[in-house]
């Protein structure tokens, strides 16, 4: 029966059989599984044998409940899940929502006691249907008889309840004795029973199930498997347009070959890799479409498929494509973009196949995401604004004790002295290297020194833009003048609304000037000022 | 040594059909047995209803295998124990007694199965059981509800015909209005209502159980946390009942039994709590010697019993058969000196004999058709993975970033920073990349010029617990400026590394000392 879930979840075959064989005959009153990398695939996996399960027809009957801590994040609502799902009573809004009721008509939801007591309850009323059930499958006359009822509760993410319902965990590990029924519960965990576990063994320890990651050659087989059931999902009228088509298997069984080989290194989950191949594939298949379509010569209304491409067109497909293949994951791995948008903009050109190849590699691009936007928005800020960002970067990174050194202008103008670069790891009295504040985190400052600094800034880069004003005699009164006008601070105050600048004390304290933190990276930074031609590199206490 | 196992197993296992039933045809067998007589690799298909079977009985032994625990010895501690404790329960079944009792002993030596299966014998005098646990009742408040609500169960409603309900329900509302204080709950003994008593009423249920026209056996599971409730009051109004109770007509008997781990239990009792406690304290202990635990582990593996067989011709035969072949196996596994030796240093780690029962159990499940038999890598294997887990069994397979962030921390560990950002770990890694920019890192053959996606793999192993946060996030602090500390130390990351087999990051990780 499980051999449908080996077959669709390849690489689980182990965790299948080891899973079935466990509920179909005794299983441990406390399960613990755990996936380091493909939790929610494995996740799938438990539900499709759970459901397998439940559906044959053996003794003891099976009946689960899969609740997640996320979605259950209540006490009420963890116990109103199982015990609902396990009778499979779906609570209506016509009629107030109601949950499943006994005969007696007890509240179950309100602590661990009535939940247990609503367990049994649930478990007599199951065992007196299944009982019913297969009294008329054997057509024997023992109306009322109970028959074997197992009940199989999966918790998915109990690290969870852990840090919300802290008190339910101990009840629950323990759940089997506490209701004395052929119970089972099943903890689904990314994390190890280690960092659940309560103190003081108030938990027995579970029998754990460690699933393996996936390999490469069973992600590879899975997402095949899968596109079959994408051929399904995606009928279209034109076989032009439909990039998931059964006549384009085998291209498609080259390309995840591919994808995977790139990528596999990087995520072992085949969520992942599968979001990246449904980002990338209509872009592959497209010349080799596109082709078809400009021969002609298949006739669309007879269904003909697609002969399969030449070795030549299929590796000048790989050498095209390869490149973007990475791009790909560098884009939708962090979600920096989703995959249809990332689908649109790297769709390659029309008719890619017919172009010289040397162009072809170029047309199929490498757009980045979420990252392009940032700088956009960035720059189109106003001149001064960009200057403050650059000055609160400093102030956010430099000590303070270094600025007289940094951008002091002494009469004898002496030589600007860095930090000496040392080699990070060693120091002389044995005690830890200090790290680079960069690699810290922004440091907050008050206000008058990132003005102060933003002074020496503008007196050093921007001096020559503006126009000589006949009234300042002394030289730096101009730049006074520039960084006290009120422009600076409500800049400032912009800034911190669109979270480029972090204030860090309380907007109602008075006394001390106000304090902020630099929100923006280094690169955001260094492009800045690229631009405003400020030479950042000098001005870092902490040279990169 | 395996000739004096067999001689000692033989003969405890002379006093295990005393108890646990072997049949005599399996005797017979085990008689004209021949270990070293060859036995078929794979499992013929005629045997395969015969193997499930066997595997199922194996695994329901092994979900109580305190059951096969006093078939030891009568003298054992275990056996002593359940003398005490039948004498105690019966005492208060049948000769109305107050009793009051602590059962005492490790995680996982019996203690509530003997309980459970104590009270089994006295099933025919129909006592009222009412079951705590000190895990779930928090408070006496928690308690008190849970016995009406046990009470009512048992007591009501097998009793009441359905008519009279409706007009019960509507008297136990309109009492709620009524002064608690005046009211007495006695309506509960003798007219059970369906629902619960109001919980004004609730502190003068105790007194009550001495009314009930049956015996009553309280069970407090986990004791020691009753005795953290603030004045242990419930504790104080049991043990206080047991002591009230007389024998005479009316009364029916009380007993309270205790169960816990915790050794210095009657010393948090309160002194009033004390005195009215008997401090009658039955030990329970998990199998003394290896021996025990070997002649456990044998009778779990040969079921006496197999239920769920199909009856048809040939039967005798192929139990016969199936009987013969798996004897021979298991006697073959367990006579194994490498086999003897995991029961050995499991038995020297821990004398719960729950682990021995999951690592059995899953090697129980691990055999299949095609390998039918128990064989030593498979107990090596779930010993591993079942006694005590190591960081390292589970974590060697994590992806390239991954591996690379574990090195970076371990390098920022010795460079004497406990906690670290992930933009410290990511210029680690970047440093390391420009040192080898001669010899770029390699992985399938491709070549990784630079590492991408590392905040993913950073956040993956943050949900994997196996970077925990310093100190809280906060909305001040930028994702890659949060601070971070390693749970996994040096030495596991070196395991992990070394096991990865990737020879560019085992340089890095040489290069930390």
């Amino acid at each position: 029966m499980a051999s449908d879930a080996m077959r669709r979840y390849p690489g689980h075959e182990n965790f299948c059989y080891e899973l079935e064989t466990l509920l179909s005959n005794h299983p441990p009153g406390f399960i613990y599984i755990h996936d380091l990398e493909a939790i929610r695939t494995t996740t799938r996996v438990t539900g499709t044998i759970l459901d397998a399960l439940s559906t044959t027809s053996s003794s003891p009957a099976i009946f689960y409940a899969q609740v997640d801590c996320v979605t259950s994040f209540t006490a009420r609502l963890l116990y109103e899940n199982i015990v609902n799902t396990l009778v499979g009573w779906e609570p209506r809004w016509e009629d107030g929502c109601a949950n499943w009721k006994d005969d007696l008509d007890t509240r179950w939801n309100e602590n661990m006691d009535s939940f247990v007591h609503g367990l049994r309850a649930a478990h007599t009323h199951l065992s007196r249907k299944a009982g019913a059930v297969m009294d008329t499958g054997k057509g024997k006359g023992k109306a009322g008889v109970n028959s074997d009822v197992r009940l199989v509760i999966v918790i998915e993410r109990p690290e969870r309840l852990k840090e919300t319902l802290p008190e339910l965990l101990v009840p629950f590990t323990r759940l089997s004795e506490l209701s004395r029924l052929d119970l089972s519960i099943i903890f689904l965990s990314q994390v190890g029973w280690e960092d659940i576990k309560p103190p003081l063994g108030a938990s027995p320890d579970p029998y754990y199930v460690d699933v393996p990651p996936p390999s490469k050659e069973d992600i590879v087989r899975n997402l095949i498997l899968n596109f079959a059931a994408l051929c399904e999902d995606s009928p279209s009228s034109s076989p032009f347009n439909n990039p998931y088509q059964s006549s384009l298997k085998s291209l498609y069984i080259h390309f995840i070959t591919t994808l995977c080989d790139v990528c596999y290194p990087f995520t072992h989950n085949p969520q992942e890799l599968q979001y990246v191949a449904a980002a990338r594939w209509p872009g592959f298949c497209k010349p080799l479409l596109d082709q078809y379509k400009a021969c002609g010569d298949i006739d669309m209304e007879s269904g003909e498929a697609f002969p399969p491409p030449t070795n030549d067109v299929r590796m000048r497909l790989t050498k095209t494509f390869n490149p973007t293949l990475t791009a790909a994951l560098e884009a939708l791995l962090p979600r920096l973009t989703n995959a249809a948008d990332w689908a649109l903009a790297n769709a390659p050109p029309d008719d890619l196949l017919s172009l010289p190849r040397a162009q072809g590699v170029q047309a199929a691009g490498t757009q980045g995401g979420g990252a392009a936007q940032q700088g956009a928005a960035l720059a189109a800020l106003p001149r001064m604004a960009k200057f403050i960002l650059i000055a609160a970067f400093l102030a956010s990174t430099n000590p303070a004790k270094s600025d007289v050194r940094m951008f002091g202008r002494g009469l004898d103008e002496r030589k600007r002295k860095r930090r000496a670069t040392r080699a990070p790891g060693k120091t002389r009295g044995g005690g830890p290297s200090k790290v680079a504040q960069r690699l810290l985190g922004p440091a907050p400052f008050a206000i008058d020194r990132m003005i102060a600094i933003l002074g020496a800034l503008l007196e050093e880069n921007d001096f020559d833009s503006r126009a000589s004003g006949k009234q300042f005699k002394i030289p730096g009164e101009h730049t006074d003048m520039e960084i006290g006008r009120v422009g600076v601070f409500s800049y400032v105050m912009e800034l911190t609304s669109m979270r480029l600048l972090h204030r860090t004390t309380p907007s109602d304290r008075l006394d001390g000037p106000p304090q902020f933190k630099c929100a923006i990276s280094y690169d955001a930074t260094l492009a800045l000022a690229k631009e405003l031609k400020v030479a950042l590199n000098d001005l870092l206490w902490d040279p990169l | 040594m395996p000739a004096v196992l067999e001689e000692e197993s033989d003969s405890s296992d002379e006093e295990v059909s005393e108890l646990a039933i072997v049949s005599p045809k399996k005797q017979a067998f085990r008689a004209d047995l021949n270990p070293s007589s060859n036995i078929p690799e794979s499992l013929p298909d005629h045997l395969l209803p015969r193997f499930n079977a066997c595997r199922r009985a194996i695994l329901k032994s092994l979900q109580c295998p305190s059951l096969v625990l006093p078939a030891a010895a009568e003298d054992s501690v275990n056996g002593i124990a359940v003398k005490q404790l039948v004498e105690l329960i019966d005492g208060t079944v049948l000769r109305a007694e107050g009793n009051s009792c602590l059962v005492l002993g490790p995680r996982g030596s019996g203690k509530s199965q003997m309980v459970d299966a104590c009270l089994e014998k006295v099933a025919a005098q129909n006592p009222i059981i009412l079951r705590l646990s000190g895990w779930v009742q928090n408070t006496d408040r928690h308690a008190l509800r849970e016995i009406a609500f046990q009470l009512l169960q048992q007591t009501g409603t097998s009793l009441l015909p359905d008519s009279e309900k409706v007009q019960l329900d509507d008297a136990s509302e309109a009492e709620e209005d009524e002064n608690p204080f005046l009211d007495s709950p006695d309506h509960l003994a003798e007219g059970p209502t369906l629902s619960l008593p109001p919980s004004s009423h609730l502190h003068a249920l105790i007194p009550v159980l001495l009314t009930l026209s049956r015996p009553v056996v309280v069970i407090l599971d986990a004791f020691d946390l009753f005795a953290l409730h603030p004045r242990q009051s419930l504790l104080y109004c049991l043990l206080d009942t047991v002591q009230n109770c007389r024998a005479s007509s009316e009364s029916r008997g009380i007993a309270v039994i205790g169960i816990t781990s915790r050794v210095d239990t009657v010393q948090l009792l309160e002194k009033r709590v004390k005195s009215r406690f008997s401090g009658r304290t039955i030990r329970t202990a998990p199998p003394a010697d290896l021996e025990t635990c070997l002649t456990m582990v044998r009778t779990i593996l040969l079921p006496s019993n197999m239920d769920g067989c199909g009856e048809g011709e040939g039967e005798e035969e192929e139990e016969e058969e199936w009987n013969n072949l798996w004897t021979a196996s298991v006697e073959r596994f367990l006579a194994a000196k490498d086999v003897t030796n995991v029961f050995n240093e499991t038995f020297t780690i821990t004398r719960d004999f729950k682990v021995v029962a999951r690592i059995l159990t899953a090697c129980i499940i691990r055999i299949k058709p095609s390998q039918p038999y128990l064989s030593f890598q498979d107990v090596s294997a779930c010993t591993d993975l079942q006694r005590s887990r190591l960081r390292t069994t589970y974590l060697n397979k994590l992806s390239y970033p991954a591996l690379c962030l574990l090195i970076a921390s371990a390098h920022t560990d010795t460079a004497g920073h406990k906690s670290f950002t992930f933009e410290m770990l990511y210029d680690t890694f970047r440093n390391q990349v420009r040192a080898l920019a001669s010899a770029p890192v390699q992985v399938n053959g491709g070549n990784i010029g630079m590492m991408r996606c590392t905040r993913e793999a950073f956040e993956e192993l943050i949900s994997a617990n196996i970077y925990m946060c310093v100190a809280a996030p906060s909305s001040n602090i930028a994702k890659q400026f949060t601070k971070y500390r390693c749970v996994i130390d040096q030495p596991d990351v070196k395991a992990i590394i070394d096991k990865a087999g990737n020879t560019n990051l085992k340089k890095w990780l040489t290069k930390n000392q």
